[in-house]
């Protein structure tokens, strides 16, 4: 999944953003700027804030203050919407119509001609193998098959920014892989996706570009790299040969660790913040420890996610915007 | 705008393309003919009577009152027989049998009391009772003044009846139209808005709310203001409406032309009730004020109902919530009967002037009564700021509404739906 180099003028920059429903702060000052051509998620526990970002993007909602640019220009999608694909996480179709009929509007509302809105419609279908249930009514579809019907509605255009909202869930596994397919299709085409999850290992694996939030403030954004190398690499883990030396007496120096799961022969642990784990490597071999093994772990997105979030990660889980 | 137009033309292509589009062009006019034959048939009260008179009169007169009822077409007299004592007991024998439906009981004192005893199975029909008392009055009345000396031919002249012409004089120029007929016409351009606003109205609802309860308009919303999908979606059903009017137009014609055969069926009151309803010439002024109150009543109720689905999650919700709506649009609907007793009355005034009521009632009024071209377009430039007061408060709350879920809104928060737009 190797990218185009990222062009230098963002495709979307959020500057300051905030939205409050009545009783509380959905999103609060929120800043992030999303390079063309990459595959960026936004992340965060349910009640984060996610799907009233994309809502303020796709000019859903107004932002109470700050400001949303999209292709260098100010104001939100609906005045590029023919570029913009939109996928929410409340997806659905009109049930009555047929299936063609639904795309062929939908097309229409991005600003496509009927004609090759059909076209599209059609390639589409018989890409996604539902070529024989084009003239169908949509409620004698599987729920599977709805769920195809919304992946071509938001891609039908050929939009170069597509932002989908939890695109995974409620998918099934084949789902699952259609729409990871199409998502790496678009991308291996040049176009920007931005996307938001809760379920960090789909982020992980995707994602170059992320932003996490919570409670509707950023926590942290970067390349997915760049935040693994600083907020990783915290996490510890010691073999010792035998002798561990004056192991047990650093390990409860608070300066240097800040957890440990120590059984003698092998020890799990935290680095604390600004702690050196050379300076720990130096103090264990200087009282006489023979080491096995001393290896800085890299850190899964989810347990980045965990450490910034905290241990209550919902939220007030009430608040769904 | 191409995307307003996309809205347009899947609510009008969706809707025509359904079966229950054509069920209803099928019987709008079914439904129209009810409406106006069914009052007709129920007053009839269903054929002929047969009746016994019994005669217990000392003159000729007993004859000539069996005579005269068995010309008339509402009864026939099956024999007259003399007043034995019990016969009363016998004749209700019959008529529990069916083979009579009641009898007439003559004396002597109907000449000089003017009292007569009528016996049937049903003296509850105004009809019947009216056309007996006309006859019993008409014939006593001859007989008394032959009794005081007035010569029969006159007496035949004096009680010629007198037949009212009745023609319409509408903005300075006799039209030609009875009485009867611009009733008719009143009356059915009343029943038309009434049906046409709840029907049509009601779509728009069921519109938005299909398109809250999917989600899709979410997508909708992303790419098109809400503002301007409503607008489409209200367009849309608005074409639908219009293209039905059509379809009811050329069918109606095509029934009224068959409306003396019917009338034909009818018995003597049919006659009457045939002229009351006699087919309304249908000006093109007249014409131009239906679809335009039509429209203008059909926006603004439009606006409400979408108001009131942008506030519902369900269909079930909606149709519980929508109970204003429906109230307002039928106080208007009955209201009107108001103006077609009296057009000129105040209340016809005032119910013309308010826009919830005026879609109805100056219609009915412009049909029924004298009013300028000045009364209706005050009546509808008031429609016009009402409908977009209306539509502006409403735009608002189905702005914030079709993404809301859950609980519905108290009215605090509508206010602060309304302020937030």
């Amino acid at each position: 999944m190797a990218s185009a180099s990222p062009s230098p003028t963002p495709i979307l920059i959020l500057d300051r953003v905030s939205k409050r429903f009545a009783g509380h702060t959905a999103v609060d000052d929120l800043s992030l700027s999303v390079p063309r051509g990459v595959i960026y998620g936004l992340l965060g526990p349910n009640g984060a804030g996610k799907t009233t970002t994309l809502r303020m993007i796709m000019d859903i909602l107004e932002p109470d203050a700050g400001a949303v640019r999209l292709f260098g220009d100010p104001g939100g999608g609906r005045r590029h919407s023919e570029r913009i694909g939109y996928l929410p996480e409340e997806r659905g179709l009109y049930r009555k119509m047929r299936v063609l009929d639904v795309l062929v509007f939908l097309g229409e509302m991005k600003g496509m001609d009927r004609r090759r809105a059909g076209q599209q419609a059609g390639d589409w279908l018989a890409r996604l193998g539902l070529a024989d249930w084009r003239l169908r009514r949509v409620d004698e579809l599987s729920k599977g098959m709805q769920q195809k019907v919304q992946f071509i509605a938001t891609v039908l255009h050929d939009p170069d920014l597509v932002i989908l909202d939890e695109p995974f869930s409620g998918l099934d596994p084949v789902n699952t892989q259609v729409m990871k397919d199409v998502v790496l299709d678009l991308h291996g085409r040049g176009k920007t996706i931005l996307f938001s999850t809760h379920i960090m290992e789909q982020a992980e694996k995707l994602c170059e570009q992320l932003c996490i939030i919570a409670r509707g403030r950023k926590l942290v954004d970067g390349a997915l790299s760049d935040i693994k190398r600083t907020h990783g690499g915290h996490h510890l883990v010691i073999g010792f040969d035998g002798n561990p030396g004056a192991a047990a007496h650093l390990f409860a120096d608070k300066e240097l660790v800040s957890r440990v799961d120590n059984y003698g022969q092998y020890a799990e642990l935290e680095l604390a913040a600004g702690a050196d784990a050379q300076r720990l490597l130096a103090g264990l071999v200087s009282s006489g420890a023979r080491l096995s093994r001393f290896e800085l772990q890299e850190a899964s997105l989810h347990k980045i996610f965990i450490d910034l979030v905290g241990p209550e990660p919902a939220g007030d889980g009430s608040s769904r915007e | 705008m191409s995307r307003v137009g996309a809205v347009i033309r899947r609510e009008f292509v969706e809707r025509v393309r359904r079966k229950s589009f054509w069920v209803m062009a099928m019987l709008g006019p079914v439904f129209f003919a009810a409406v106006f034959l069914v009052p007709l048939l129920l007053s009839q009260g269903g054929g002929v009577r047969r009746l016994v008179v019994v005669d217990r009169t000392t003159t000729a007169f007993g004859a000539a009152v069996a005579a005269r009822l068995d010309s008339t077409r509402g009864f026939v007299v099956v024999r007259r027989i003399p007043g034995a004592p019990g016969v009363e007991d016998s004749l209700a024998g019959e008529v529990g049998a069916r083979r009579i439906e009641g009898f007439l009981l003559l004396s002597d004192s109907l000449l000089d009391a003017g009292t007569a005893e009528y016996r049937a199975s049903n003296v509850s029909s105004l009809d019947d009772i009216g056309l007996l008392r006309e006859t019993l009055g008409r014939v006593a009345e001859n007989a008394r003044l032959e009794r005081a000396g007035v010569n029969p031919r006159v007496v035949a002249q004096a009680q010629l009846r007198v037949s009212l012409q009745t023609n319409k004089i509408t903005r300075g120029r006799t039209t030609g139209e009875s009485a009867g007929q611009s009733f008719a016409l009143a009356y059915f351009m009343m029943v038309t808005l009434y049906v046409a606003l709840l029907l049509y109205g009601v779509q728009v609802m069921g519109s938005v709310i299909d398109e809250k309860a999917s989600r899709i308009v979410e997508v909708l919303v992303s790419s098109v203001r809400p503002f301007q999908l409503l607008f489409g979606k209200v367009l849309g059903v608005g074409a639908v409406s219009l293209l039905q009017f059509l379809i009811w137009g050329v069918a109606g014609r095509a029934l009224l032309g068959q409306r003396a055969a019917l009338m034909s069926h009818m018995t003597d009151g049919g006659q009457e009730m045939g002229q009351i309803f006699q087919a309304p010439h249908v000006s093109l002024a007249t014409a131009v004020v239906f679809v335009a109150f039509f429209l203008g009543g059909f926006f603004l109720y439009s606006a409400m109902f979408a108001a009131v689905a942008a506030m519902s999650s369900t269909e079930q919700e909606a149709r519980q919530s929508q109970a204003p709506v429906t109230v307002l649009i039928m106080i208007a609907f009955f209201s009107s009967f108001a103006t077609l007793a009296n057009p000129e009355s105040r209340l016809s005034v005032a119910l013309s002037l308010v826009p919830f009521t005026s879609p109805i009632a100056t219609p009915a009024r412009w049909a029924a009564g004298n009013l300028s071209w000045i009364d209706v377009t005050t009546s509808f430039v008031l429609l016009v700021i009402g409908t977009v007061a209306v539509t502006w408060i409403a735009a608002r709350i189905y702005r914030v509404g079709i993404l809301m879920t859950g609980k519905r809104p108290n009215l605090r928060e509508l206010g602060r739906w309304i302020r937030a737009g």
